[in-house]
Order: C-alpha cells, then sequence, then structure tokens
C-alpha cells in the first residue's frame, strides 16, 4: 500500500518527485557547452523561495519535453545549488529557446538523495515550476512547462 | 452485460461508484432511519453529563475512548466511501455514577484543508481526488478515523495506510502525527495493532506485496521494524497474532495497479486462494505458508497456540468484497446495498500444513477477546451480529463460545444499531445508537449474562454517527 506504497493513496505520494531528481551531487555539468550554444540562446535563473530549514542544497532537474518530464526520461539539465537563507539560485546557460519544466527538491542532509522512507515516499522538500502540485504524483508536463525565450529568462520556485 | 461479479473481477465496480458526481450524491436524501448513523457532527462535542436509563453502574472506572469517521458532507459535496469521513474521537467516561461524554475531530491535515474550502477534496479509500486537493503524502488524506488506542501516556488516533495521530487523553486535542522514527515518517500503520498482555505493540503497514512490521515497546516507542515480503499484495485491514508469531491473512482482494482513490487498484482474483503467512516474532525470516479457500475479510479476532504448534484464530469472512465496493459507498448516500453478511469462522493452522474453516453459523463482525489474554489460548469472542436484510448494521452483541458451539447473547431490537462492544475486566461495555430516541447510548453488561440485557445503560444527549473501533482504559 513499494511497489504499492502504502496503502490508499500513498501510491500517490510514493511516485511523488522522484522522476527525473535522481540526480548524485557531482552532476553539476550542464551536458550542453556553453561554446555550443546557438546564436539565439537563452539563460534561465531559477530562484527557490520559502525554504524553511537553511541548510542542505536544492537539486534540480530540467526538463525540455513532455515524454522526458512525464515518464521518467533523461533532463536536459541537473544542478545542484546550496541553500543561502531561504533562498537559493540555479542559473543554467545556452539553453534553446522553447518549452521547460522543473523538478527540484531540497536536499536536506546534504547526501545527494531525496530522502525516503523504505516504501519509497519522499520525505524531503520538493517543488516543481510553476508551483504546480502533486496529484497522486508529479504533476504533468502541462502544469509544469513554462516557455524560455531568447536572451534572459527568470522564474521562481516555492519549496517547502 | 456485465453482472456484478464480473465488474467486481474487472476492477471496475468501484470505478463507476468513485464517478458519481459529488453534486448528485449529496442531493440524495437518506431513505431510512439507520442513515442516523451516517449524519454529519459540525463540531466538537463538548463535555457533558449522561442520564441513567436503567440499571446500577458497577465498581468500574475508566474510560471508554471510541473513533469513526463523523463528518461525509460539506457544501454540495460528499465523500464516495463511509470509510473515508473525518475521525471523531469519543471519550465515554465512568467513574461510579458519574458518567460523561465529550468528543472531538482529529486535527488532521485533511480536515483542515477541507474545513478551509467548505468542500470534500482530499482523497481517501474509496473518494477520489478533486479540484482543489493537496496531495503531498499518505498523511495529507489521513482520517484519523478507524480506531484509537492507549499508549504511553496519550491517544493514538489510527487510520491504516499513514501515521497515528496522538491525542490528549483529558481533552483529546491533537497533537499530531507520531513519526517513530525520522526515515519512517508517513509509514502506513494499520488502525489494528496487536497488544500482548505485557503491552508490547505489533503491527504491519501494508504495501502492494510487501509489509513493514513494527514493533513498538509498551509506551509506544519504537523497538524494531523491518520489511517482509508477502505472498501477494492483499489489500490488508488487519492481522492476527499468537504469543509466538504473526499470522497474516492474505485475501485475495488484491492491488493490480496505483490508483487514486486506492480501491480503484484493487481486483477481486479468487482464483489465486487465501495464503495465511505465519512468522515467528523472534525471527522474522523464519515463515511458513498455508492456504484457504478465497475469502474477504475486514477483521480477525487473536490467536493462539496449542501444545502441538496447532495455530487457531476466528475472522468475520464475507464471500466477496461486494460491501466495500458498493456497500460502503451506498451508505453514505442513504442506500442499503446487500452485500453477503459477515460468517463468524475458526480458522485452524495445523502442524502438517493443512488449514480449514469452520463456520459458527452466525453472523458476526467487530470480533474482540480480553486483552489480557491476547494471543494466548481463549474460547471466547465479544462479537455484535445478528446482520440482516433490513438495514445494514447489527442489533446483537453477544459471546461466541467455540467449545460449545453457541453464544450468550442480546438483542437491543430494531431500534438500536449496535456498535463494537469491548471487553472490561467482568464486563463488556459498548455503545448503541437509538433511533427512537435518536441519542447515542453507553451499556455495560455483566460478561457472564450478556442475555440479561445491560445491567446499566445512559443516554447522551446527542446522536453522533457510528463508530468503528475502540479501546477501555481503566
Amino acid at each position: 500500500m513499494h511497489t504499492r506504497l502504502i496503502t490508499p493513496l500513498l501510491i500517490v505520494a510514493a511516485t511523488l518527485p522522484l522522476g527525473g531528481c535522481a540526480i548524485s551531487i557531482g552532476d553539476r555539468g550542464a551536458p550542453t557547452p556553453a561554446a555550443a550554444a546557438p546564436a539565439r540562446a537563452a539563460t534561465l535563473a531559477i530562484r527557490f523561495e520559502g525554504i524553511e530549514t537553511p541548510k542542505g542544497q536544492i537539486m534540480l532537474s530540467v526538463f525540455d519535453n513532455a515524454a522526458a518530464h512525464d515518464q521518467n526520461g533523461a533532463p536536459v539539465r541537473v544542478a545542484a545549488v546550496p541553500v543561502e537563507g531561504t533562498t537559493a539560485l540555479a542559473t543554467f546557460e545556452g539553453l534553446a529557446p522553447g518549452d521547460y519544466a522543473v523538478k527540484a527538491f531540497h536536499d536536506l542532509d546534504g547526501d545527494g538523495k531525496m530522502g525516503s522512507n523504505p516504501f519509497g515516499m519522499p520525505l524531503e522538500p520538493f517543488a516543481f515550476s510553476n508551483d504546480a502540485k502533486a496529484q497522486g504524483g508529479p504533476p504533468r508536463w502541462e502544469a509544469a512547462r513554462f516557455p524560455v525565450a531568447a536572451g534572459a529568462n527568470a522564474i521562481r520556485i516555492a519549496i517547502k | 452485460m456485465l453482472d456484478r461479479r464480473e465488474l467486481l473481477c474487472r476492477g471496475m465496480l468501484a470505478a463507476g461508484a468513485a464517478a458519481m458526481p459529488s453534486m448528485l450524491a449529496a442531493q440524495i436524501k437518506p431513505a431510512a432511519d439507520w442513515t442516523l448513523g451516517l449524519t454529519d457532527v459540525l463540531e466538537d462535542i463538548a463535555p457533558r453529563p449522561l442520564t441513567r436509563l436503567h440499571g446500577r453502574a458497577p465498581a468500574l472506572t475508566g474510560t471508554l475512548y471510541r473513533n469513526g469517521p463523523a463528518r461525509f458532507r460539506r457544501g454540495a459535496s460528499s465523500v464516495s466511501h463511509w470509510f473515508d469521513g473525518d475521525g471523531l474521537v469519543r471519550a465515554w467516561r465512568i467513574a461510579g455514577e458519574r458518567t460523561s461524554l465529550a468528543a472531538r475531530f482529529v486535527d488532521t491535515p485533511k480536515r483542515r484543508i477541507e474545513e478551509r474550502l467548505g468542500a470534500i477534496v482530499q482523497p481517501g479509500f474509496g473518494t477520489p481526488a478533486r479540484s482543489g486537493n493537496e496531495l503531498g503524502g499518505p498523511d495529507d488524506a489521513n482520517a484519523a478515523n478507524t480506531h484509537v488506542i492507549a499508549a504511553g501516556g496519550q491517544l493514538l488516533a489510527l487510520w491504516e495506510a499513514g501515521s497515528p495521530f496522538a491525542l490528549d487523553p483529558e481533552t483529546l486535542a491533537t497533537r499530531g502525527p507520531v513519526t517513530f522514527r525520522p526515515d519512517l515518517a508517513q509509514m502506513p500503520f494499520l488502525a489494528h495493532p496487536r497488544i500482548e498482555p505485557s503491552g508490547r505493540i505489533w503491527n504491519i503497514g501494508s504495501g502492494g506485496d510487501h509489509a513493514f512490521i513494527w514493533r513498538l515497546s509498551p509506551t509506544g516507542q519504537f523497538e524494531a521494524g523491518k520489511t517482509i515480503r508477502l505472498p501477494m499484495a492483499s489489500y490488508m485491514h488487519d492481522f492476527t497474532a499468537t504469543a509466538r508469531h504473526l499470522v497474516i491473512l492474505c485475501q485475495p482482494w488484491v492491488q493490480t495497479s496505483s490508483h487514486v482513490p486506492y480501491i480503484q487498484s484493487l481486483e477481486w482474483q479468487p482464483e489465486r486462494g487465501t495464503r495465511v503467512l505465519v512468522i515467528d516474532k523472534d525471527d522474522l525470516t523464519k515463515r511458513r505458508e498455508y492456504e484457504l479457500p478465497p475469502l474477504f475479510f475486514f477483521h480477525l479476532g487473536d490467536a493462539w497456540e496449542e501444545a502441538d504448534g496447532t495455530i487457531r484464530f476466528d475472522g468475520c469472512f464475507h464471500k466477496d468484497p461486494v460491501f466495500p465496493i458498493l456497500g460502503a459507498s451506498a451508505l453514505v448516500e442513504g442506500r442499503h446495498e446487500h452485500g453477503e453478511m459477515p460468517a463468524l469462522t475458526l480458522v485452524t493452522l495445523r502442524p502438517d500444513g493443512r488449514a480449514d474453516l469452520a463456520p459458527a453459523g452466525i453472523t458476526a463482525e467487530f470480533p474482540r477477546a480480553a486483552p489480557e489474554i491476547a494471543g494466548l489460548p481463549r474460547s471466547q469472542t465479544v462479537f455484535v451480529g445478528d446482520y440482516g436484510n433490513d438495514r445494514p448494521f447489527a442489533r446483537v452483541v453477544g459471546i461466541w463460545d467455540w467449545d460449545r458451539g453457541r453464544a450468550d447473547r442480546f438483542d437491543f431490537g430494531a431500534q438500536q444499531l449496535v456498535e463494537e462492544f469491548v471487553p472490561a475486566g467482568d464486563h463488556l461495555i459498548g455503545t448503541t445508537l437509538n433511533l427512537a430516541a435518536g441519542a447515542s447510548e453507553l451499556h455495560v453488561f455483566d460478561a457472564r449474562r450478556i442475555a440479561d440485557g445491560p445491567v446499566v445503560s445512559w443516554c447522551s444527549d446527542v446522536a453522533l454517527p457510528l463508530t468503528f473501533h475502540g479501546s477501555w482504559v481503566a
């Protein structure tokens, strides 16, 4: 009720934000070198707000298509950024303009993994772009997607 | 056209029931008196004295704590299942001739969210998630509405898919969800822990084809826990235990998918039969299995072991899960869907690997036995029963004796809905909802003479919806 995560709804929560967030602490690199960025590349600054415990790091995955986002596919970028007070800032350069979505969690203990109970229920704070809510699992691409245009872009995500 | 059994097997009935528009559900008028048993309580019940109806109070001092769903509807919306109402913990206090009743809702995230919105939005066992729901984990849907036990100087209001909620035993104020260890937050914890005479608590948390075995000290502190594999991903509401073994009955109502509400994840697969897993309390890797015919159940009695290793326990068995799929949803709408009646049945697991069933020949539910002999040999089972087709609830309380093959019982009559009774020393104590009086009542029986009727009864000035389970705390 680990498969079955729990009972009633648990299922829900158990599969929550894990998809795409399984990044290790060493995965800071951007797969797309800046040098290879298209001429009209975009930058994206993501500011995480409302952090209740001022320690650890925010680990996030950025997706650029529905299939990867909704079906545990590979993110286009990942990052781990330190928490500073109640905020944290992640910046990506060299993105192709288009739609993106973000899955993130607050790695409170700094072990690089989403803490979970024996049945896989996430036990550390998590959040999604558009502040989309988990409803029986991570939100779908349609709820979390946002546009990134050429040039500078900035979004905010409340994580708690 | 598909018949009901085909729908059950395909797991489609629940989907259909849950799909009923909430507006429609809320507009259906109760059609029979028994619907008082699913009425809404709008606010906490302040402490109030009871009025003695007859008899004389025995030397009995303590509190009967009881828990059950008591808020089913908000605005135009309603839960889709009896099991999804907000838990209201009642305290029926007895100190000689002085008696009182108070009740307080468990202050859960689910209740807070729905109070704020004025609508039922959180998903549950059989209620779908609706617009505005907030679900970060199981405890956001925790109704804390199934049982209440005392441990370590506090009460634990229990659900089954999430944490116990701790309450103050005097004020019934909610202290919050209990996390036994940080990495065990939000783990499932069934509403039917097995408590040894020493006070040590065993429980399981059910998760598909795995279960987490909980062992707590008599004061409710975490002692040990371990995940084990089950024979199949059965729906699990209860298990049982002898002094030396845990006995886990895996029924063929199995999770085959992951849906919200949970009931839509289950399929009735009678061809798989029922499996019984027996595990050594001292070494959870030591296990053996038995096979039984397909059956559906919610509740088991305490188990015991004989000198040759034979294990016996009783249970209240249905032929299939029509009641939780159809019956318990219909109750909220004021309809009585007929399902098979629960049959009190003795299960025997023999040392040679054989297992068999022996029906008592009565309908019964809410089996209880004296806590002083939990896990030890016994012949008596407290029950409520005489389920009939005129209404969905019990009208009789009794003690079934497996040695004598008969029950000592008392019929409260057609105007009383009988809730679970529990042993309290030489007495049985429990509550009813008197439909004629429109009031909840408290009764005490001499456990040796049930047929004589209650030795004392009190009435309250409120009609509270029916409870599921509770504990006598002396």
